[in-house]
């Protein structure tokens, strides 16, 4: 899991409203990961991955007059890049081709050189279970155990409501657990 | 305290969010059942194998990448007022408001957000190489709103407010038996972007997504909302299409709009291979895109390009000799544009030279010589 989702650089909003020409260049190198990250497990695809992600920022670029900073800017970012790949993955287009290659491009975890089959299946089977959650259910989970956000943040960035967070994770690591349960 | 009710706490149990009375009334109950703490016991094995997944990181040159696309974008208007509603998402554009006036070229500010160490060609061939797929992706739904504009009469204009006035508020998302005007007719009387009042619009329509979301209560509520959200973001990507088509130019100079709007104006009957009509010889303002193409035969490429920007959804505006070289003047919708792009640099050596606008029709002069 990612570590926990700190506070924006200091000062970096304010810079970013008075235009200073680095401060958005900042802006993408401190968060490229956390968006690219996010749009790759939900979206499969490195190549779809990095237009998302490229897009979140762009998007962000030419919204930040709107922004408020009642949310930290991260978190922001989070909630561009779900709607985003919420919306990317609903188009009929792409629903299409869907179903099979989620996650499946997403490295696995450092392989653990003392149980390499067990492991690899394992992975296999993780991957494959993440990639068939419903796609609110696995935003949910991604943005929580591989994101390393809280839930307070979560529900800031998908503009949901605590309880629905909660009840969204809860049913989608019960849904992992079920499916994982023969590797017990 | 029930099975049932004991595992709906796991989660908040992993995240150690339980409060002291509700982990002392769920251990008591572990404690009493063994079917229980095996649940438990595999619940909080997924999650730590789903934590030990490793955070992935951007590729290479994604920063530069991005910073490219930034530049090509319009630029942010600084600084901005504070919108009266929470925070936006911003991927939920609104309907055109009415149209301020035009405002000035902002120089300074444009420069301020380039990095002087990338020239405009070697950005715009980025753009072209890898972001303007991105930036004019093209999906048939798209297509097809940018051939609607093409086909619908040109709509009334509404009297530009003052530029300082705050914006009508934006008419309801959802119209479509009000197609958008002409391209070259929205051109004409929407000069300018009016990113600002165009914002306020976006947070006005934002909310009303988010209240969608917030009436929805878990749990059986969420999985309703699970299955309604499909389709439900499908209509937005629906309003997505619908309001590129319609998303304004950005700032231009009034006489240089005039210009362009001048070069863009629909000639229905003009036939895609025809040069006569609009064909003045006369250059006319900057386009948003110039593109030099290399070929070995020259009338053919002509001909190739003018048919590819018909098939695309585009027309020829133009045609007119350039220092000896054929220069073709056509607008493109703004989606196809990524397709015109790959597919006339399958006609030869194509370079492209400025790119700049987000407006649903594009001028592109590409330069035809061997």
């Amino acid at each position: 899991m990612r570590e926990a989702l700190g506070a924006d650089p200091r000062g970096l909003l304010a810079r970013l409203r008075a235009g200073d020409p680095r401060a958005f260049e900042e802006l993408v190198m401190t968060y490229q990961h956390r968006v690219f990250g996010v749009a790759l497990r939900m979206l499969g695809s490195r190549a779809e991955a990095e237009e998302i992600a490229q897009e979140v920022f762009l998007r962000a670029h030419r919204s930040l007059g709107d922004f408020r900073g009642e949310a930290r800017l991260g978190t922001w970012l989070y909630g561009i890049a779900s709607r985003l790949c919420l919306n990317r993955l609903a188009s009929p287009d792409r629903r299409v081709a869907r179903g099979d290659a989620a996650l499946l491009d997403v490295p696995a975890a450092t392989p653990d050189a003392a149980a390499e089959v067990e492991r690899a299946e394992l992975d296999t089977a993780l991957r494959a279970a993440i990639a068939e959650l419903p796609d609110e259910r696995r935003l949910v989970l991604v943005l929580r155990d591989i994101e390393g956000l809280s839930y307070e943040q979560i529900a800031v960035a998908l503009t949901l409501d605590p309880g629905t967070v909660r009840s969204r994770l809860h049913r989608a690591r019960m849904q992992l657990k079920e499916k994982l349960e023969r590797f017990a | 305290m029930t099975c049932g009710d004991a595992r709906d706490m796991f989660s908040l149990l992993a995240d150690d969010a339980l409060t002291p009375l509700e982990r002392a009334a769920l251990d008591a109950h572990l404690a009493e059942c063994a079917e229980c703490r095996r649940e438990l016991a595999g619940f909080e094995r997924a999650v730590k194998l789903i934590r030990a997944i490793d955070p992935v990181r951007a590729p290479a040159g994604f920063v530069e990448r991005v910073l490219a696309a930034a530049q090509a974008a319009p630029l942010p208007q600084q600084p901005a007022p504070l919108p009266e509603q929470p925070a936006p998402l911003p991927e939920q554009p609104a309907p055109l408001p009415p149209q301020p006036p035009p405002l000035p070229r902002r120089p300074a500010r444009r420069m301020a957000w380039r990095r002087p160490a990338v020239p405009l060609s070697a950005a715009a061939l980025l753009v072209v190489g890898g972001l303007a797929v991105l930036l004019f992706r093209g999906s048939p739904e798209q297509q097809r709103a940018a051939q609607r504009q093409l086909e619908s009469p040109p709509a009334v204009t509404a009297p530009a407010p003052r530029s300082d006035a705050p914006p009508t508020p934006a008419p309801p998302p959802r119209e479509p038996q009000k197609p958008p005007a002409p391209a070259g007719e929205r051109a004409k009387t929407a000069p300018t972007p009016p990113t600002v009042a165009r914002k306020r619009a976006e947070t006005r329509a934002e909310p009303k997504l988010s209240d969608e979301q917030r009436n929805v209560t878990p749990p059986q509520a969420a999985e309703r909302f699970g299955a309604k959200s499909e389709s439900s973001e499908r209509e937005t990507d629906k309003r997505d299409v619908a309001q590129d088509a319609i998303q304004p130019a950005p700032a231009a100079p009034a006489r240089e709009r005039q210009a362009a709007t001048a070069k863009t104006q629909p000639t229905p009957q003009t036939s895609a291979l025809s040069r006569t009509g609009a064909m003045t010889g006369i250059p006319a303002a900057t386009p948003d895109v110039r593109a030099q193409l290399r070929v070995a035969d020259v009338s053919a490429a002509e001909r190739s390009l003018i048919q590819l920007a018909t098939r695309v959804g585009g027309r020829q505006t133009g045609r007119r000799i350039d220092a000896g070289r054929i220069v073709v003047e056509l607008a493109l919708p703004r989606d196809a544009y990524a397709q015109f792009v790959r597919e006339a640099t399958a006609l030869g050596a194509m370079s492209i030279e400025s790119q700049t606008a987000e407006r649903p029709m594009l001028a592109v002069a590409v330069t035809v010589s061997n």
